[in-house]
């Protein structure tokens, strides 16, 4: 089988780069999922989880937020301007940045886009978060 | 003849100054090996940035954008200056701040207001004692400064230039070329002038890529993130460069400091030397007037 290996780079830090099976990114309209043997690809990434499962059927997920996932022969990159584990993420953090994105005003269209993308944001980490 | 008890004071202030500064070069050195680590793993971003880039440039579409875009008159800037929040590091922040006063004195012949906005509290004294006005102050950067914190500013800039509140963007910081060579420079960054930030963008991957949503779009995208990601450069390289700059300059203070206690200590035992001789010659003067 040909093999598929992941690269997750956040301006930071390399946080990821090991070879997996198979792959979940949150792209702008929706989920997409890859498997080795992608043709490549360029794609813009929305806010959500990322989840991939190694060889041996282990999953694990990350929560990203925006970015680029290029797909180039065997490799996966992904860049992302922040991405966590989920297994980091607690809940009551969450839940209390969903009640602040609630509670913004706005007032002009940009403002409103702006809230909207919050209010996305905390709404994906609050159903990835794992711990309390 | 010099005072041996002062000359002792004096060995083991020297003394105790120099095991401070010693210590400074110390940390300032493993702070220099975790900022380079940083911007090592922070390189790896720009260069899938520039990469991505280079595959956009296959896709032969029109490389427009408003960031990209150079304003036929400038009227309005904003220039950041980047220093450090503690001294002691030589003459790091002499020199960015140098390059400050210039470009403001070449943006003030050309006509162009040009808001100042300072990181560091060695800037912020400096252009405050200058009587600059400051548009902004921050001294939340440290040795370590977070994307979050830069993305946020990065954020406001890039508005504020797509919206026409601003027509350049220039930032003053040490740029880190080797270990051993930094050079405090004036980096123009609206408009941005290239998309490539590292060098070897032109190559040619020949893989037909599919975009999703467009390459349009997805171009839209990156040239923010590539603006981010040179931003975020300039505090990663200033952070870098000021901890060379006190390992530098501790170092060549822990050397002046040995050099110090050296002769000090040579004076002291010349001053003890000739205070025995002349007690000796009291005591034998004295016998032989006796005899």
């Amino acid at each position: 089988m040909a093999d598929l290996r992941l690269v997750l780079v956040t301006p930071e830090k390399t946080l990821f780069d090991r070879p997996v099976a198979s792959i979940r990114v949150p792209l702008f309209d929706g989920s997409a999922g890859f498997y080795p043997g992608r043709a490549p690809l360029v794609g813009r990434l929305g806010v959500g989880e990322l989840r991939l499962t190694d060889g041996n059927g282990v999953s694990e997920s990350y929560f990203v937020d925006g970015g680029f996932v290029q797909v180039k022969g065997a490799q996966v990159s992904v860049l992302t301007n922040a991405a966590v584990a989920a297994s980091e993420i607690s809940r009551k953090e969450s839940a209390a940045k969903l009640e602040e994105a609630r509670a913004t005003r706005a007032i002009s269209e940009e403002e409103r886009n702006v809230a909207v993308k919050k209010l996305q944001r905390a709404r994906a980490l609050l159903r990835m978060a794992s711990k309390d | 003849m010099a005072n041996a008890r002062l000359l002792v004071k004096r060995l083991k202030a020297v003394r105790n100054i120099r095991k401070i500064t010693r210590t400074m070069e110390l940390i300032a050195t493993s702070r220099f090996k975790k900022a380079m680590d940083r911007a090592t793993e922070a390189a790896e971003y720009t260069k899938k940035i520039s990469e991505i880039v280079g595959d956009l440039g296959r896709a032969s579409l029109s490389f427009a954008h408003p960031l990209l875009e150079k304003r036929t008159e400038e009227k309005r800037s904003i220039l950041l200056v980047l220093t450090s929040n503690r001294g002691l590091c030589g003459g790091y922040n002499a020199s960015v701040l140098r390059q400050t006063v210039a470009h403001v004195r070449e943006m003030k012949a050309k006509n162009v207001e040009c808001a100042l906005e300072v990181s560091g509290k060695r800037g912020i004294k400096f252009l405050n004692f200058q009587k600059y006005p400051l548009a902004a102050s921050y001294t939340n950067f440290e040795d370590q400064p977070a994307f979050a914190q830069v993305n946020e500013l990065g954020t406001r800039y890039a508005e504020d230039f797509i919206a026409g509140r601003i027509d350049r963007l220039d930032v003053a910081y040490t740029r880190f070329e080797s270990s051993s060579r930094q050079i405090a420079v004036v980096e123009s960054l609206l408009p941005l002038s290239s998309l490539s930030t590292g060098t070897d963008t032109a190559k040619d991957s020949g893989i037909e890529y599919e975009f999703l949503p467009s390459a349009q779009e997805v171009l839209e995208e990156i040239v923010p993130a590539a603006f981010r990601a040179k931003l975020f450069k300039c505090f990663l390289d200033a952070a870098v460069s000021e901890q060379i700059a006190r390992m530098v300059a501790m170092k060549g203070a822990t050397e002046n400091a040995d050099e110090m206690a050296g002769s000090l200590k040579q004076q002291y035992n010349r001053a003890r030397q000739a205070g025995i001789t002349s007690e000796l010659a009291e005591i034998i003067g004295g016998a032989a007037a006796l005899e």
